[in-house]
């Protein structure tokens, strides 16, 4: 037992954990203006791919990773774009940008690279890791909380950032009320295709630093469909958490860790990995149900009341 | 003086359908004008148009004596003009602070200033209205009458001068009504222009000071409160609109056909629509229902043809009580329904005019055996439906949106009329269509009442209902307030009972 | 003769459009291509050639169509109906373990056991389909984000099963080969194609028969273009949506049926590159009529199998074909309509749709 669960597992956990946590605080975005954003594996693919690539090219992280995010925003504008001006169906367009990034950087991939599988850029470029001045003096804390890379540092950051936006500012505001009501927004004047197309172009841009992420720094290279559906998990901890910012990251980590735990529990205990892969989406699955029960339920209390 | 608000020469049509004619509205600073006529009459379009919802075809506005061009509800607002909509524009899950701020937040910069918002909210609904209202509730707990309140507040924080509240008494219980007529009092004393649009003749003569009658997109008269009354009123909004009667011999109303007993149904906002309603129809007679617009007749029909539940009461069919039947039973129980929204219920504009021809009867042995369906006589049947009910330029492949008006309403009925029904209720069956088509409409009603059918027809034209009933009855809030034969009805006498004033002498039903 | 007009132009547009995208994907293609330093009609050429010159490419074509031809189908048949069943991936998988342990399990003479494990595999589909139909009708859940979730449950849930209770001895994730009895007979000794074939052509022209001349495929339709006119009509609407996505399910199931019965002889865990959603663009481009499946599904076949003699030639992998799909699906989802380019007509349409709303809304 002691091999699974310590210090080590945390750090773990933490650092598996900012792409889940970029793509969830992106589509918390989307999620609160009322779009079903099925697109962000492709987002981050593409950005993952791009950033090696600029690495490859340029030897700088930090363009490295400029180029990733504008990569991915590209691309969430043409999702925005077809889903809200052209009225494509949600989940086709979703489905078909995710096909278009996988396929796309696979072709790029053997066409620029040469590679088929696997790409590692020439020489490993390493973010700097930064330590916390008083907290890395302090044992335990100093595993826990100092040490990791910006990037990391970025997504637990962004995660009261966003919260304040939704909740503090009016464009907050006024996502939330053309999410749930664009009729009443419009009525107001409110331009509820920029909204909308807003929150597409900035879970674009956390995307982008999601993908960054995979693959400049909790790995150096970039590997086909290297992604493995983080966007869809991050999806179903938006849904299971109902949206709200932190509950949100915490989910993403509950089910990052899940992800973290099935290999370790593979490894040392023989346990199928698809037994803790699967929490995720079956969790998702129950709380759309019981909350379907529980709106049904309210419904009926409704009629109850108010009939003789 | 000059007016607060002027329309002038407004014009709109869609495409062959002319909804404003040439309409010349005005109200005054600080009064109370009231905007009624039934539905199709133009009001709602035109008060789209001044909201900046419609651009006019011709015509123009002033506010305050300057010219303007309202281009979208932005620009509106900005002209200090707020609208009130019947189906109110408010997100649920947010605040009544939040509601009401909503694209004209205040706060530095981008940062909302929630506690300005709650401390101008507060502010706001004291002074102009002298409530208490809690900024931090959440919409969706509120009720109905505090809703509208929001609604209301939302458009003063926004510096409305005029205010257009359309049907605002919809949704109301009778001491809301009351609350939010002593408001629209007071923001008319405060110099406010009100002008609301309304079906309710009677709350019509209670609050405003002015009242505008419109009919089929023009303006029938604008007149002082105070010269009218509600049966006035009554008369003007319905009307005369076609000019002909079609022969049609005495009926010897047979056997019970249908009969409603104290039916109470609610409407989708949950409210009592049809309070307790009892009525016949018969086979060989034409029942017509008189009625102004919103006083239950919906809501009734939907019921009697399955396509609403009933709360109390029972409706029988041929002496057989329907206890909230699937549609598929009531028609194949012997129902035929003419539904008053072609468009959306009664047709499938997109297919074509085979396929609506068919639906009801595909189920049936003459389309084929068991589950197949045999086109060719589907089509071959439709050819003849479409030459016995002369549906002009239609051929069975045709879509049915290639149509007119006139002629996918005949479509409509020769679906139903085919079908062997005994209980054909009609609902508003000359709308939008033109008069040839009306006549044979006409026509084709009286014949199936000769063959034993019974018909219940509901309209808003009071002449089609004189034209053709045998016996009419009027509703009123949700009940009949009485019951004429059609040779000694006169137009006045039921436009006192719509208005609600019973027959005998002048009780007014009023709860 | 103004509608006959209109109609002639109607026609254009509709067989028009799918060409004219297809036509787009292809030069988009050929931009990135060249973008590599590669030829592009080097490449097509090659891609033309693998998909159909001479008799083995053409069977390896028709063997990667066969897939498609079901997950094709079962996508349209729902779609036509306006039920969203994105679940066919889900669905068919667990179909295709149906069949893998029916196949194996069971003794019977090859003319029963066949039947039973395509009927197995059918009904596996049909109920893992019947999850997100009930969710929709009795809890109101919106069925596209249930068969999101439900489509990496079903790849795990079958992962988990065949790579340990159920896994055959050996290195890879699979379930026992199934027996000589299950086998649907094959065709051709280069490559898989397979009596499942004739079964999806057979599957087509009967759903083409129940959707134009039954009366449930008239009511179907219905269900698609008014949901309110067939209510008061009196079809029950929350029922036949269900009856929808069992026989969309099923029909996916029958896809998974055909590779475990005839390509693979066993569920291998990771078989399907996605044919649940290959099957989207199918059913796209056929504009979810059954016999022009049957050439949509070609087309992508011929893409699929094509493909694989042009990455052996060329330097352009066969992921290529995942980008001229994404982008035909793109453009026949967006709705560009000859009228968005004549504006004055859609504003007068529009206010026209307005008017009516205003007039009839009591």
């Amino acid at each position: 037992m002691n091999e699974i669960l310590n210090l080590n597992l945390i750090t773990t956990i933490i650092r598996i954990s900012p792409p889940l946590a970029f793509a969830a605080l992106g589509g918390l975005l989307t999620f609160k203006a009322g779009i079903l954003n099925i697109a962000m594996d492709g987002f981050m693919l593409v950005a993952a791919f791009t950033g090696v690539a600029a690495a490859y090219f340029t030897g700088n992280l930090y363009i490295s990773v400029v180029a990733a995010v504008l990569a991915s925003m590209v691309l969430s504008a043409l999702f925005g774009y077809f889903n809200l001006k052209f009225k494509a169906n949600i989940f086709i367009a979703g489905t078909a940008i995710g096909i278009l990034a996988s396929g796309l950087t696979a072709v790029l991939l053997k066409g620029i690279f040469g590679q088929m599988g696997v790409f590692t850029a020439r020489e490993v470029l390493r973010f700097p890791q930064y330590k916390i001045p008083i907290i890395d003096s302090i044992p335990v804390l100093r595993e826990l909380f100092s040490g990791y890379t910006i990037l990391v540092y970025m997504a637990f950051i962004f995660t009261p950032i966003i919260s304040f936006v939704l909740y503090k500012t009016k464009w907050g505001l006024r996502v939330r009320a053309v999410g749930e009501s664009p009729d009443a927004a419009a009525a107001l004047g409110i331009n509820v295709f920029s909204i909308k197309m807003q929150t597409v172009i900035l879970s674009g841009l956390f995307c982008g630093l999601g993908g960054a992420y995979l693959s400049l720094d909790y790995v150096s290279l970039f590997s086909r469909d290297m992604t493995a559906d983080r966007g869809l998990i991050a999806l179903a901890a938006i849904f299971f958490a109902k949206g709200d910012p932190f509950k949100t990251v915490a989910v993403t980590m509950l089910f990052g860790s899940a992800q973290a735990l099935s290999v370790r529990m593979q490894l040392t205990a023989g346990i199928a990995p698809q037994i803790m892969q699967i929490i995720p989406y079956f969790v998702t699955m129950l709380a759309l149900v019981i909350v379907g029960i529980q709106a049904k339920r309210k419904h009926f209390n409704i009629e109850a009341t108010t009939a003789r | 003086m000059t007016e607060a608000l002027a329309m002038t020469g407004i014009v709109k049509r869609f495409g062959a359908l002319t909804a404003n004619d040439h309409v010349d509205f005005s109200a005054h600073k600080g009064e109370v004008h009231a905007l009624v006529g039934e539905n199709g009459a133009g009001k709602t379009t035109l008060m789209n148009i001044l909201y900046g919802v419609l651009t006019p075809n011709a015509g123009t506005i002033d506010i305050d004596g300057k010219r303007v061009e309202i281009t979208s509800p932005s620009v509106a607002i900005k002209l200090g003009i707020g609208m009130v909509h019947q189906h109110f524009k408010l997100v649920p899950s947010l605040s009544v602070a939040e509601n009401i701020v909503l694209g004209h937040e205040p706060g530095k910069h981008f940062l909302l200033d929630l506690a300005l918002a709650r401390k101008q909210v507060k502010e706001i609904a004291t002074k102009k209205f002298g409530i208490s209202i809690d900024p931090d509730a959440i919409v969706a707990d509120l009720p109905v009458g505090l809703q509208q309140q929001v609604e209301i507040i939302k458009m003063l924080y926004r510096e409305a001068q005029i205010l257009i509240l359309d049907e605002p008494t919809a949704v109301l219980t009778p001491q809301e009504t009351e609350e939010l007529f002593k408001t629209i009092r007071k923001l008319a004393n405060g110099g406010k222009t009100i002008i609301f649009i309304t079906h309710k003749l009677n709350e019509v003569m209670q609050v405003s000071d002015r009242v505008t009658v419109m009919r089929q997109g023009q303006l029938v008269t604008t007149i002082e409160t105070a010269q009218t009354s509600a049966v006035q009123l009554a008369e003007k909004m319905v009307g005369r609109s076609v000019l002909f009667r079609v022969e049609k011999k005495p009926s010897v109303p047979g056997k019970v056909l249908m009969e409603v007993r104290s039916l109470k149904v609610d409407s989708s906002r949950g409210i009592e629509a049809v309070c307790g309603l009892s009525m016949r129809v018969r086979a060989n007679e034409i029942v017509g229902l008189a009625g102004v617009q919103g006083n239950g007749q919906d809501e009734l029909v939907e019921a009697i043809a399955g396509l609403r539940q009933s709360r109390e009461g029972d409706i029988l069919l041929e002496g057989e009580a329907i206890h909230n039947a699937s549609p598929r039973k009531i028609r194949d129980m012997g129902t035929a329904y003419i539904p008053s929204d072609r468009t959306l219920v009664g047709l499938s504009v997109n297919d074509s005019i085979w396929e609506n021809m068919i639906l009801g009867h595909h189920a049936y042995e003459k389309f084929g055996k068991g589950g197949t369906l045999d086109k060719k006589k589907a089509n071959s049947f439709t050819q003849s439906m479409i030459e016995e009910y002369d549906i002009r330029g239609a051929s069975p492949q045709a879509p049915a949106k290639s149509l007119s008006g006139g002629n996918q309403q005949k479509v409509v009925l020769a679906r139903e009329l085919s079908r062997g029904g005994k209980l054909i209720i009609a609902d508003q069956p000359s709308r939008g269509v033109d008069i040839g088509a009306i006549e044979f409409i006409h026509r084709q009603l009286i014949a199936m009442r000769d063959l034993g059918c019974g018909v219940f027809l509901i309209s808003a034209d009071l002449d089609e209902i004189f034209s053709l009933a045998d016996r009419i009855l009027v509703i009123f809030k949700g009940r009949i307030m009485g019951e004429l034969s059609s040779s000694e009805a006169t137009i006045e006498e039921v436009g006192r009972m719509m208005a609600g004033i019973a027959r005998d002498g002048d009780k007014k039903i009023d709860e | 003769m103004e509608i006959r007009k209109l109609t002639n132009k109607k026609i254009l547009i509709e067989i028009g459009r799918p060409i004219i995208t297809i036509a787009i994907a292809l030069l988009i293609g050929a931009a990135i291509i060249a973008l590599m330093g590669e030829d592009p009609v080097l490449a097509y050429s090659m891609l033309f050639k693998g998909a159909f010159k001479g008799l083995g490419n053409i069977i390896a074509t028709l063997q990667n169509t066969t897939p498609l031809l079901f997950t094709g189908l079962a996508v349209s048949f729902a779609f036509r109906s306006n039920v969203t069943n994105i679940g066919v991936e889900g669905q068919m998988l667990f179909g295709a373990l149906a069949a893998g342990i029916v196949g194996y399990y069971v003794h019977l003479p090859w003319f029963l056991h066949i039947p039973l494990a395509i009927i197995a595999a059918g009904l596996a589909g049909a109920l893992w389909a019947y999850i997100p139909a009930i969710m929709k009708a009795k809890l109101n859940v919106n069925e596209m984000v249930v068969c999101l979730m439900l489509n990496p449950i079903a790849l795990l849930i079958t992962g988990y099963l065949s790579s340990y209770p159920l896994k055959a001895p050996g290195p890879t994730n699979k379930t026992f080969d199934i027996m000589k009895t299950a086998r649907l007979p094959q065709f051709s000794n280069s490559s898989q194609f397979n009596a499942g074939f004739f079964i999806a052509i057979a599957l087509l022209l009967m759903f083409w028969y129940i959707n134009n001349h039954t009366k449930k495929g008239y009511e179907w339709k219905l269900i698609g273009q008014n949901p309110v006119f067939a209510r008061y009509g009196g079809i029950n609407v929350e029922r036949n949506v269900v009856q929808i996505f069992l026989l969309s399910g099923m029909v996916a199931g029958f896809a998974g049926a055909e590779q475990v019965l005839g390509v693979y002889g066993a569920f291998y865990n990771g078989f399907s590159p996605g044919y649940g959603f290959d099957g989207i663009a199918v059913a796209m481009l056929a504009k979810f009529n059954p016999l022009a499946v049957s050439l949509s599904a070609l087309l992508l076949g011929a893409l699929n199998s094509g493909s694989i003699v042009m990455q052996m030639m060329t330097s352009v992998t066969r992921d290529i074909v995942k980008v001229l799909q994404a982008v035909i699906v793109l453009l026949l989802a967006a709705d560009f309509t000859l009228d968005m380019f004549l504006k004055k007509r859609r504003d007068d349409a529009a206010g026209r749709k307005k008017a009516k709303l205003e007039i009839e809304k009591p």
